[in-house]
């Protein structure tokens, strides 16, 4: 659905409500995967949908309703059954006049039109490119090829309108070799840039490398973490810049901010128009978002907020609500951390005795203030000995404060996005000094 | 709606295109999600969404392609689409591996309610949670009091090329409270009931059966006196998990390891494969005699329970672990033929808009006969840990480590202090190997879970690992305190 289609309909509900406030956010997607192992496709899929959501409020009272079908008449009756919702809410002082917007423009490239119209055919193309590479090394592998686009409009009576339609193209994965595995990701806005024999060469290249793991003992490592790996574990710590978080007292920052939590190397932004991940450039409220320093030089600066934490905080609006009715807070949706200095071969070759880390997996929170997590290495984990690769390691679990870990860290010159299915961001590869491993695997 | 002959079309159409099997799944999904958050009512909220998700078969391959638009256009695009994708995974297939459905059934299944939700005013529905949110303030230190409540109505209509008609209502209900301390640099969590709420299939009596208001304050006093609380202790010990810990233990060390693609490779590359093999079939000593886990997907309240599955195969009830000894899998059609089985319906889709999956469904540990007190005879140095906290487990599901959010020492028998911070960690066989004892059926529930994730794109899915309070042998404890 077109951007101006669907700012028709959140005006025409906007303007038809009788709330004292009203917010309409109108979304479509199309959305398709191929996903194949052992030289089939076991899930080729694609998927389309238009959905509508209104939230309203009366005198400090706020009910959400939301449909599939943004008919004139069902959308009538969704602003009825969002009224009606209300009434039966307390009211709650708290709840802000909603923004009145502002311009928000979006990052260059963020829609591609290849990538929007990739078909089947093509996808499955880059998929066999991949099955081919792995089927050279008698491997097997399984992964996916994914393409999507959709569009986001939010409308609302204090006169906020912004849309944004943006693309996504991924591939991922998994090469299995008879003892080792190994994997390789590429996240792109368009479609053409995705090679799936070079993808597939990655991956076959480290579960080659990484081939008669040797057991190592758990303990204290220092440790190089690919951006796979290192993207994977920061995700656990973005709560902890949300004004919810920061406010309940549970965030690891709560005690106060512009004091120094991290090594002097640590900068991180939250920032939706970075190049290697475009994204929109307004919250689910429709306010712009700010591109918010979160950590300056080791110094956490900065939390995120939304129009209720910025109205109880007395603090900006920075613009990262999530879409209402919302439990979690506002959140850092489009990480940034800096690069260093040194190419990820330096960090290898300046590490006397270390492992390097492909990936993660499983990563929870065992401790929330102390920000402690666990988890486990997968697909190709190696051994450093007088700063080179001496083969590949099985598997450790992890038990790791990430607060600690970035209290010492060094990162690489090469930034990558990356992203698990808890999100996105672009990171690079980080040295990180002490890392504590408490259990192995066998594999 | 008139579904049937929206389906008869879509189905028309894949076959014309050269679908060799077609089905069709609509689905029209209300849900309702109201929470309090510290006397607020942060959510409110009413969903629905309507649409219908296509398999098409071509050369033994499956393409899927779902949409909400209803119109007859929408639906020959829709359909025309999914024979499409077929024809491309077909390109790139290396060997056929799809067939049709053995079987068709034309039938209808209704979860069994005894009062509709809808039945209670919205009023009461939120004045119940502001109540028992209250109560969970139960001193100063509690910094977030939490009541919510999830309601849930799917209607699902099937049809198939090899004359499948089913149309299921599947009914299901949530609730819970929680309540988080904060103070001396820390902070303590203690959830009711289990470690996310009561959900199951059925009406407004799954709300009162959770008894929010009863154990709010409870909880929040708990919550308060864990931050002052001795640390848990590292080492070897005997342990004694509530139910819907051991619900959870089944859940990651169980029911995903079992599930057929998982064993076969599909999942290799995001949630990972599993040490079950094939081979292992009839051989591998899962656990000890004590330990049965069945699937069952009739089981009363099971948040999988329905009469069919999402390839309309008809539910029923397998073995996977007998005895201690590893009997079977979760299957689909397809998976199941590879091994000389059939399906033991166990595929699902989150809904309309997502292909139909091996899921996790009702995977239950049959109770024991031993009464909940009974498990602490003959543990002279052990700790009992009640609700989650944290869960992980390596990408064969092997190595776990998981923290509950509660302990108590127990001493010669007996229940003890109460300790934070919680945690074992294990391999799975040995692990459970070391169960020597099961409550009984007096403290056996369906715990359910609303939000279990798998497969790309991910889905989430709803399941229950009913379970009782079980004992554990010598286990490694205080992990990631020490």
């Amino acid at each position: 659905m077109k951007s101006e289609q669907r700012e028709a309909i959140a005006q025409r509900a906007v303007e038809r409500s009788r709330a004292d406030q009203t917010e309409v956010r109108v979304s479509c997607s199309d959305e398709s995967l191929t996903r194949f192992t052992h030289g089939i496709s076991n899930q080729n899929v694609a998927a389309d949908d238009v959905t509508i959501s209104i939230r309203t409020i009366i005198n400090g009272r706020t009910g959400v309703a939301s449909s599939n079908d943004t008919g004139d008449a069902a959308v009538d009756a969704l602003l009825a059954q969002a009224l009606d919702m209300a009434s039966f809410a307390p009211s709650n002082p708290l709840v802000p006049n909603l923004p009145a917007g502002g311009p928000a423009q979006a990052p260059a490239g963020c829609y591609v039109e290849a990538t929007a119209t990739c078909d089947p055919a093509s996808r499955a193309t880059i998929a066999d490119a991949i099955l081919t590479r792995a089927e050279r090394e008698h491997y097997w592998c399984a992964g996916y090829v994914s393409t999507s686009s959709g569009g986001t409009t939010i409308a609302n009576s204090s006169g906020a309108l912004a849309s944004f339609d943006g693309t996504d193209a991924q591939v991922n994965v998994k090469a299995t070799a008879p003892d080792s595995t190994g994997f390789a990701e590429h996240y792109t806005v368009d479609v053409r840039e995705l090679n799936g024999s070079d993808v597939g060469a990655r991956a076959v290249e480290l579960a080659r490398a990484s081939a008669n793991p040797r057991a190592v003992e758990p303990g204290q490592w220092t440790v190089i973490l690919e951006p796979p790996a290192f993207g994977e574990f920061l995700i656990y710590l973005l709560a902890h810049f949300s004004a919810q978080n920061f406010s309940d007292g549970s965030s690891f920052c709560s005690d106060g901010l512009d004091r120094t939590y991290f090594d002097e190397r640590v900068t991180i932004t939250d920032d939706y128009s970075h190049p290697l991940a475009p994204a929109m450039p307004f919250d689910y409220e429709g306010q712009p978002k700010s591109k918010v320093t979160l950590v300056e030089a080791g110094v956490v600066r900065n939390i995120v907020t939304d129009s209720y934490y910025a109205k109880k905080l007395d603090r900006p609006d920075t613009g990262h609500a999530l879409p209402a009715p919302n439990a979690y807070g506002p959140q850092a949706l489009n990480v940034v951390v800096a690069p260093g200095t040194q190419s990820t071969q330096d960090l290898i070759a300046s590490t006397k005795r270390g492992l390097l880390i492909s990936r993660f997996w499983y990563i929870r929170t065992v401790d929330q203030k102390r920000a402690i997590v666990t988890g486990m290495t997968r697909d190709g984990t190696f051994l450093i000995e007088n700063g080179k690769i001496a083969g590949g390691v099985r598997n450790l679990r992890f038990n790791q404060s990430i607060v600690e870990a970035l209290g010492s860290v060094n990162f690489s010159n090469e930034q990558r996005r990356t992203g698990s299915y808890s999100g996105s961001l672009v990171v690079p590869t980080a040295k990180v000094e002490r890392f504590t491993f408490t259990s192995t695997t066998d594999f | 709606m008139e579904f049937e002959a929206l389906g008869r079309r879509a189905l028309d159409t894949a076959s014309a295109r050269g679908a060799h099997y077609a089905d069709i799944r609509f689905e029209n999904v209300h849900g309702e999600r109201i929470e309090v958050r510290n006397g607020v009512v942060a959510s409110l909220a009413d969903g629905q969404s309507c649409g219908y998700g296509i398999r098409a078969l071509v050369d033994g391959a499956w393409g899927f392609a779902a949409s909400s638009d209803l119109t007859d256009a929408g639906i020959d695009r829709t359909s025309a689409r999914a024979v499409a994708i077929a024809r491309a995974s077909a390109a790139m297939a290396r060997e056929r591996f799809g067939e049709a459905p053995p079987h068709a059934y034309v039938d209808r299944y209704e979860t069994p309610i005894v009062r509709d939700p809808r039945e209670v005013p919205l009023g009461e529905r939120v004045a119940l949670l502001l109540e028992a949110e209250k109560l969970v303030h139960a001193g100063e230190r509690i910094a977030v009091g939490r009541a919510w409540l999830d309601l849930w109505r799917t209607e699902k209509f099937f049809y198939s090329t090899i004359g499948s008609a089913i149309e299921q209502t599947i009914v299901q209900t949530g609730s819970g409270v929680q309540a988080m301390a904060v103070g001396d640099g820390d902070v303590q969590t203690r959830t009711f009931p289990g470690d996310i709420g009561l959900y199951k299939s059925g009406g407004w009596e799954i709300v009162e059966e959770a008894a929010l208001t009863k154990n709010a304050q409870r909880i929040g006093e708990e919550a308060t006196a864990l931050l002052t609380a001795p640390q848990c202790p590292s080492g070897t010990f005997d342990i004694i998990l509530g139910g819907s810990q051991v619900s959870l233990q089944i859940h990651e060390s169980c029911g995903h390891p079992a599930e057929l693609d998982r064993v076969m490779g599909w999942e290799a590359n995001f949630s990972g494969t599993s040490f079950l093999e094939v081979s292992q079939l009839d051989k591998l000593r899962y656990g000890s005699p004590a330990v049965t886990i069945l699937v069952d997907n009739n089981l009363p309240s099971g948040m999988a329970t329905c009469g069919y599955d999402d390839e309309g195969t008809k539910s029923g009830r397998s073995d996977i672990v007998r005895d201690g000894v590893l009997r079977g899998y979760e299957m689909s059609n397809d998976t199941a033929r590879a091994i000389g089985r059939t399906s033991n319906a166990c595929v699902r889709a989150q809904s309309w808009e997502f292909v139909p999956m091996i899921r996790m469904c009702n995977l239950n540990l049959l109770p024991g006969d031993v009464p909940f007190d009974g498990l602490f005879d003959g543990v002279r140095d052990g700790i009992y840990m009640e609700g989650n906290r944290s869960w992980s487990i390596d990408d064969r599901r092997l190595n776990f480590q998981f923290g509950c959010q509660i302990g108590w020492e127990v001493k010669n028998g007996k229940r003890g202090r109460m300790l934070k911070n919680p945690t074992y960690a294990g391999v799975t066989p040995q692990f459970w190997n070391g169960c020597d004892a099961i409550a009984d059926v007096a403290s056996w529930n369906a715990w359910g879970t609303p939000n279990c994730g798998k497969g790309e794109p991910m889905q989430s899915g709803r399941t229950t690992q009913a379970a009782s309070p079980a004992r554990f042998r010598q286990v490694s404890v205080g992990v990631g305190y020490k």
